[in-house]
């Protein structure tokens, strides 16, 4: 009976996923930025990308800022592992030319943003 | 025990008939599921499977044994359409129930079919993992299933059976259910850069891109989804479902439920 | 039909209704509720009130019992036996639609002998029922499908394919509307109560008996009802379906959008059916407000017009003189360039028949940035008096469900059972239920029903309210205890209109000031469209005689199709602005279109004749480039220079809930007050009347084609033909 009851709290507190404490996923999200960093002129040099290693290191910067407003620890360590997931993708050129540059969405037009744009355009 | 998954009809090894003749056999006689307190009613129809009483009343039995032998882990026990034995656990009683099931000298459930995902929004665990296992040795099923969320690691089952390990990177892209110390989590089914996880309820059919080849560009291009024709939605519901009052036929049945049996003793 | 549960209905005819319903009850009217009987349905105890039937009472606990001849808003027929239930102590199953329930009473739904009853009545209709789901338009929406799915056998021992085969019926000719396949009948005679209990055209019955048993007109002949697409959904099987529907799609590929219907002023709640876009059919929705579960043909069926004759694209009016294409960005600019060189006391601006609240406000709120006050609507209110400030004054104030309960209707000047079919419905329910009488002054019509003929003279209202009268009817206003004026707003349109009106409220409060019950209303007027309580209560101005005559410059016509604006009556150099969906009158002396959205392709807000606001919602995208009618207002004031504070929708409604309330309580309908008011303002316009009350739709075939989605319906058109053609026939 206890055991069960041990079972019901164990299972309602929350287990992680990697880390335990705040600093520890901040220090995940540091090492896996400093990696992909360091990776960059190598995937631009393999895969023959149109653009430069600043550009990359910028939309590299981009795509990490976009998630900064994520606290929970969990959360951080999902997006972690996902991130190392695709870098390990990238590194080892498993993924093509049209992957990488699909961080870049060169072919995608603005929507319209104000009233008058919208009616015009149709959109809307 | 391992009468409790004896085929008896046809099983012509006499090890296997050695023991059920020199058990007692109490339970085989003594149907006791709750539901089933009146004598079933003999199947006659010809498109609909029979059901072998014995078999049910061994596979309870079975049931039965391993809600004795893990009530740490085992939360219910139960029967699905007749003759599929069910045992429902929490996520962390992953290893140790596979690995009874697996080891246990009359389950010896050695052979992992698939493991399959579910996905119900409406559940505060909204994932259901569900381990399909067979036993060649006493040609017996048995299905246990458990349950996450999407930011609840599962413990892998890889280190039990190798064949979890596909199993376990298909639910993962499916779903995006972690597996906690899996050798190599990674996408099976996507494409590389491929975001979110299409099997969850929340994921829409048409999905969030489309994927063309760009003659500009020289390459594959990837951009926000644009149907130019109408998606085509239909009413599905059975229409029959008005009269719901008509309609009663119970799938499952509990073997064993821990958490209600308990205040009884 | 089977898919609206009869608890639902019930909830709202039993007598513990709810609380705002039974407000309507009056005090004469409260009966000693009678002692509650207990019966038990499956073993689960319901106390009903004794005449209850045993499905009804089965309903209630949740129990639908399967049926097919019985329909709660018709007479119980009991012919189908599909509701046989095992009573207990009793020796055969019994008909639960007829049994009235008795004390302790035991009903078995789902035992043996049930189960077996409902299979052998399953096995007779399908022995006698072609096999022909595959090509039957009722398939997926079939009463018979579905039950014999549920509740049929499931085997067939039907072997006879050798000599005599199946029963086979010739099929009717019953007018454009309704297909027939007599063959698939089985006899439930729905649509015959339905023609003569609501409809009130006594056409159909049987002919025959046992196997040749026919429903049908006997002669043949059309159905002439406005009412008469309503049987289709009555029909539980693929017998009577809907013929410009026909092979159309299953009904499990079309999309349901909920809607409001704006063909007539009642706002008709309606379910429309789309596919690919495509506006496939229109199905009525329950409202016991107002439309029951009925629906008017022309709302009904008037849907293949919305496909027809449409704006696709703004026009410009070039050097030749010819309307040609051009982008919103010229279309846009040139009308705005035209509003601002426009002084402002020579701006106009035209609100029709179909026009939403929403565009009504941005257009209102755009004149008047522009310094103009000359927004009006093309139906014609009296403005003298309390004019259009008291809604009182044009509203149906009784409310449609209200009139049910009444003891005497008296109309006036209205056709009732064309201008508002629904309503003419209501009127005839409780002429036959309830023994109301209907007094009618004006041109002779036939209503579905008996009334006393007062004459058509104006006069006659005169004198009513004064008390001169001698007539019948004024002995009988006398003694009404609820009675109800209806006065038609056609009548108000000519010089007499503002005297006759006055005339009306007087008489109306003459009668209020001797009622025991002071919350009944008296006074209706009943609006001809649907835009038309919208635009009074936003401020439009009835009517644009006095406009006109200042010689405006610019004529923004906003679906203004009835006419009333014409080349003629405008200067030569006017510059007129069309907005609309449809390529009708306005269209035609426009030197700018901007194509518009039907009611079908955008959400918008429609007041209905008793101001109940209501809203439509996008089933459709608009054809080609056509956009939301408030926002081409809305783009347009931008360009103009004068940009209205409202980017998206619920920024319009709000700025609505600014000018009314009530133009965003949806489904909501206020109780109006002030009648004394109004008639005391109007004391001083009680002139003598000498004219005569004439309407204008008399006839069926003046039904059909009222607005410009109607007359783009070439639906409405074959409709006019064959009751033109059924005219000439000797029956």
């Amino acid at each position: 009976m206890s055991a069960r009851q041990a079972i019901k709290v164990g299972t309602k507190t929350v287990k992680p996923v990697l880390s335990s404490s705040h600093a520890e996923a901040r220090n995940r999200v540091l090492s896996l930025y400093k990696a992909w960093y360091r990776q960059i002129p190598y995937i631009v040099k393999d895969y023959d990308i149109p653009k430069s290693e600043a550009q990359c290191r910028e939309k590299l910067k981009e795509l990490f800022i976009k998630n900064k407003h994520v606290t929970d620890i969990r959360v951080i360590d999902m997006l972690v592992i996902k991130g190392q997931m695709e870098l390990k993708e990238s590194v080892n050129i498993w993924k093509q030319k049209g992957h990488i540059m699909a961080y870049f969405k060169p072919t995608e037009e603005p929507k319209p943003k104000n009233f008058l744009s919208k009616f015009f355009s149709g959109n809307e | 025990m391992s009468f409790f998954l004896k085929r008896t009809i046809g099983a012509g090894n006499g090890v296997g008939r050695a023991i059920l003749n020199s058990t007692k056999i109490p339970g085989v006689q003594r149907v006791a599921t709750k539901s089933t307190e009146k004598t079933p009613v003999q199947e006659t129809r010809p498109t609909v499977a029979k059901l072998d009483p014995l078999q049910k009343a061994q596979l309870v039995d079975f049931g039965k044994y391993v809600a004795d032998c893990l009530p740490k882990y085992v939360q219910k026990v139960q029967l699905t359409a007749g003759n599929e034995l069910e045992v429902l656990i929490p996520p962390d009683a992953v290893i140790p129930v596979l690995s009874f099931l697996k080891d246990h000298h009359s389950a010896q459930f050695a052979n992992l079919v698939d493991i399959a995902g579910m996905d119900v929004p409406s559940r505060s665990n909204r994932f259901e993992i569900i381990y399909n296992i067979l036993s060649l040795r006493y040609n017996a099923r048995i299905r246990v299933k458990t349950y996450t969320d999407e930011l609840t690691p599962v413990d892998s089952a890889c280190d039990v059976f190798k064949a979890a390990n596909w199993y376990e990177r298909e639910i993962w892209d499916m779903y995006g259910v972690f597996f906690a110390n899996h050798p190599d989590l990674r996408r099976i089914l996507t494409d590389y850069g491929f975001e979110g996880h299409p099997f969850r309820k929340d994921f829409p059919l048409s999905g969030y891109v489309e994927v063309r080849y760009d003659d500009e560009q020289k390459r594959v291009v990837v951009e926000p989804l644009e149907l130019a024709q109408e998606f085509r939605r239909f009413e599905l519901s059975a229409p029959w479902e008005q009269f719901p009052n008509f309609r009663a036929n119970p799938v499952t049945e509990e073997v064993v439920n821990p958490s209600e049996d308990q205040p009884k003793k | 039909m089977l898919r609206q549960p009869l608890s639902r209905a019930l909830a709202l005819t039993s007598p513990v209704r709810a609380a705002p319903l039974t407000a309507r009850r009056f005090a004469d009217q409260v009966q000693a509720q009678p002692e509650k009987v207990e019966v038990f349905i499956d073993d689960q105890p319901v106390h009903v009130v004794p005449g209850t039937t045993v499905l009804q009472a089965a309903a209630q606990v949740g129990v639908e019992i399967p049926r097919f001849c019985y329909h709660e808003r018709l007479a119980v027929a009991g012919n189908c036996r599909m509701c046989l239930v095992e009573v207990e102590k009793s020796p055969k199953p019994v008909a639960a639609c007829a049994m009235p329930v008795m004390k302790g009473m035991r009903v078995k739904t789902n035992s043996d002998l049930t189960r077996k009853a409902r299979e052998g009545v399953m096995e007779f209709l399908l022995v006698n029922h072609p096999l022909d789901c595959p090509i039957c338009d009722q398939g997926g929406e079939c009463d018979l499908q579905d039950q014999s799915m549920a509740f049929g056998s499931d085997k067939s021992r039907f072997t006879d394919i050798h000599f005599s085969g199946k029963r086979a019926v010739e099929d009717k000719d019953v007018g454009p509307l309704i297909k027939t396949i007599m063959t698939r009948c089985i006899h439930c005679t729905r649509c015959i109560r339905f023609a003569s209990e609501v409809a009130g055209v006594d056409d159909f019955g049987t002919t025959g008996r046992g196997t040749d048993m026919q429903v049908g007109t006997y002669v043949e002949k059309m159905f002439l009802s406005e009412l008469s697409g309503n049987i289709i959904d009555l029909c539980p099987v693929g017998a009577l379906t809907s013929k410009p529907y026909s092979f159309a799609a299953r009904p499990w590929e079309t999309r349901r959008v909920d809607s409001v219907d704006v063909l007539d002023p009642l706002g008709s709640n309606i379910v429309v059916a789309t596919r690919t876009n495509e506006v496939l059919r229109i199905l009525p929705r329950t409202n016991e407000e107002i439309n029951e579960e009925w629906l008017a043909d022309k709302s009904r069926f008037a849907c293949d017009g919305l496909k027809r004759q449409r704006l696709v694209s703004p026009m410009l009016v070039d050097s030749r003189g010819n309307l040609t294409p051009v982008d919103w960005e010229d279309a846009i600019v040139a009308t705005a360039r035209a509003l601002r060189d426009c002084p402002p006391d020579k701006l106009l601006a035209v609100a029709g028949d179909l026009a939403d609240a929403e565009s009504l406000v941005a257009l209102k709120d755009l004149v008047n940035k522009l310094g103009s006050e000359n927004t009006c609507t093309e139906q014609y209110f009296p403005l003298e008096g309390a004019g259009i400030d008291l809604r009182s004054s044009y509203l149906l104030n009784t409310k449609i469900a209200n009139v049910e309960d009444a003891d005497f209707v008296l109309l006036i000047g209205t056709n009732v059972r064309f201008e508002a079919p629904l309503l003419n419905a209501r009127i005839r329910k409780s002429f036959i239920h309830k023994e109301t009488d209907v007094a009618l002054v004006g041109p002779k019509v036939d209503l579905t029903y008996e009334y006393m003929h007062a004459g058509d003279s104006a006069s006659i209202v005169k004198d009513l309210a004064t008390g001169t009268s001698s007539h019948a009817v004024a002995r009988r206003l006398e003694q009404a205890k609820r009675p109800v004026v209806i006065l038609g707003a056609e009548q108000l349109r000519g010089p007499e209109g503002a005297a006759l009106l006055a005339y009306t409220q007087q008489l109306a409060l003459k009668l209020h000031d001797k009622l025991a019950d002071k919350s009944w209303k008296v006074l209706n007027v009943l609006q001809r469209t649907a835009s038309q309580v919208a635009a009074l209560d936003i401020g439009y101005k009835p009517g644009v005689g006095g406009a006109l005559q200042g010689g405006p410059r610019v004529v923004y016509l906003l679906g203004a199709d009835s006419g009333v604006v014409t080349r003629e009556a405008l200067p030569k150099d006017a510059f007129v602005i069309y907005q609309g969906h449809h390529g009708d009158v306005g269209a035609q002396i426009a030197d700018v279109v901007l194509p518009g959205a039907a009611y079908t392709e955008k959400r918008a807000t429609y007041v209905n004749a008793e101001g109940r606001a209501q809203q439509t919602l996008l089933a459709v995208s608009p054809p080609g480039k056509a956009r939301d009618d408030w926002k081409i207002i809305r783009a347009l004031s931008e360009v103009v220079g004068e940009r209205l504070p409202y980017d998206n929708l619920d920024e319009v409604r709000a700025r609505m809930s600014e000018i009314s309330p009530a133009l965003v309580a949806y489904g909501d309908v206020q109780d109006n007050n002030y009648f004394a008011q109004a008639t005391a303002l109007a004391q001083s316009l009680q002139k003598p009347l000498s004219g005569k009350l004439d309407v204008k739709l008399k006839q069926l075939e003046d039904y059909f084609m009222t607005d410009p989605i109607s007359r783009a319906s070439p639906t409405m058109a074959k409709c006019i033909q064959a009751v033109i053609k059924q005219k000439q026939s000797p029956y």
